[in-house]
């Protein structure tokens, strides 16, 4: 069995050419006057989540380790390191951050750590560096188990996870319009991602992809971009501060407010910390199933057009905060 | 890659890109007219009824009236925040106004406002 292995942290290694690719974005936007906006607070701000969001792996990152390696000590089976275990590893660990990224729009939990990457009103290659510094706090980390219980080892999944990051980066993009149909047919893309962040009711909990939009495609929740309507970025209620502590720990702080007022029950207590972001035990809030459905009652020619496919949702159905 | 090397590369770049981003003007902030407030309104609060909008003579703040209450919109950025003016307190400052909101995601906005404009806007901001 592969006791002792180690890969490189591929998202560490990146950062030069984040660097590089910022810059030259930059200047094709400042040239060619099209393709994105940057603003420079906006920008700081992103970096700066990205460069703390690199030290909580490198102080945090044991627990996780640490929880992996003590399935890899239960598990009997070993992958290997083949080029072939890393692809496999790759695509189902892409499945894997499907799923959590999914929990992350739809458990208010996980939204609390993920949240910070939505707080952007713009969308460049800095927003995809606007990432949590509190994602150890969500334990999404035992969603990586059955890829270590599969005989995949935990330095081969976190260095897929690494990769997936990386992938995701170039994404984050207004100045790539719409690629190949067939590209875009499988994976990921500005196009698609756009969407992802859009605060427009149309795409609100869409397009989950990290690197293969098949998995959006299969699980129903895929939104095309639509020419007619651009993406609105950034919250449904838009942060005030630029301060990082603020942009990382507010959603947090708002679940301890919500979950420690008086009068509640232990159920509605557990629901602020656990059903999908925007619950309110007293409907003062909003969800963003009830974003969509006020935007029918307004645009009615909307229904069953991409984005307003489903059923008419219930009250606790998706929300946003 | 070494700690430091990483860390070099971190601030370097941050530095790098923040000061480009300034001296190419792109730390300027919102200048809203009227109707820009309107919009910026309606994008935040997409079911308010607006009945009127002032906006402050520094183009950057703008009070709103709605029949769901009165509002804040204030440049952030490149960009727009608003808020409803529901809890708050307003302070005196010596270039207008300021205003705390009990609102860890915006907690401050300073309003820079002529004398006339800040007897106006904090008669109109108070709760009566």
């Amino acid at each position: 069995m592969t006791e002792t292995l180690s890969f490189p942290d591929p998202t560490q290694l990146a950062v030069p050419f984040f660097i590089a690719a910022i810059l030259i974005e930059f200047l094709w936007i400042a040239m060619k006057k099209r393709g994105g906006r940057y603003e420079t607070r906006d920008a700081v701000t992103s970096l700066v989540m990205g460069a703390g969001s690199v030290a909580e792996g490198i102080l945090l990152g044991f627990i996780a380790w640490g929880f992996l390696m003590v399935l890899w000590d239960l598990t009997p089976l070993d992958l290997g390191t083949s080029v072939w275990a890393l692809v496999a590893c790759f695509v189902l660990d892409d499945l894997r951050y499907y799923w959590v990224h999914r929990f992350g729009h739809r458990i208010r939990w996980v939204w609390a750590s993920h949240v910070n990457h939505h707080s952007s009103q713009h969308y460049n290659l800095t927003t995809a560096l606007r990432q949590t510094w509190t994602g150890t706090f969500t334990f999404m980390m035992v969603v990586k188990a059955p890829l270590v219980l599969l005989g995949f080892h935990p330095a081969l999944v976190l260095f897929a996870g690494g990769l997936n990051l990386i992938y995701q980066f170039w994404i984050h993009t207004e100045a790539i319009g719409k690629l190949p149909g067939w590209f875009e047919a499988v994976m990921n893309t500005p196009s698609h991602h756009r969407v992802h962040h859009g605060r427009n009711p149309r795409y609100l909990d869409c397009n989950y992809a990290g690197v293969f939009i098949v998995w959006d495609r299969m699980f129903g929740t895929f939104v095309p971009e639509q020419e007619d309507e651009k993406v609105d970025y950034g919250l449904v209620h838009n942060l005030g501060t630029f301060n990082p502590l603020r942009v990382a720990f507010h959603e947090w702080l708002g679940i301890w407010r919500d979950i420690t007022q008086p009068g509640l029950t232990l159920r509605q207590r557990l629901a602020y910390a656990f059903a999908p972001p925007g619950y309110s035990h007293d409907g003062s809030r909003e969800t963003s199933a009830q974003i969509k459905a006020r935007h029918l009652a307004r645009h009615p020619q909307d229904r069953g057009t991409p984005g307003f496919t489903d059923r008419p949702p219930g009250p606790a159905q998706g929300l946003r905060s | 890659m070494p700690l430091e090397f990483l860390l070099i590369l971190v601030i370097g770049g941050i530095s790098a890109i923040a000061v480009i981003l300034h001296l190419t003007g792109r730390s300027h902030r919102a200048v809203l007219l009227p109707e820009d407030a309107r919009a910026a309104w309606h994008r935040h609060f997409p079911d308010d009824m607006i009945v009127d909008v002032t906006v402050a003579h520094d183009g950057h703040a703008a009070l709103v009236e709605t029949e769901q209450g009165p509002g804040l919109l204030w440049s952030f950025g490149a960009d727009t925040v608003g808020r409803h003016l529901r809890d708050f307190d307003l302070l005196d400052h010596p270039q207008g106004l300021r205003v705390l909101f009990h609102d860890f995601t915006a907690p401050q906005v300073t309003l820079h406002l002529s004398p006339d404009e800040r007897r106006d806007w904090q008669a109109r901001m108070t709760p009566r």
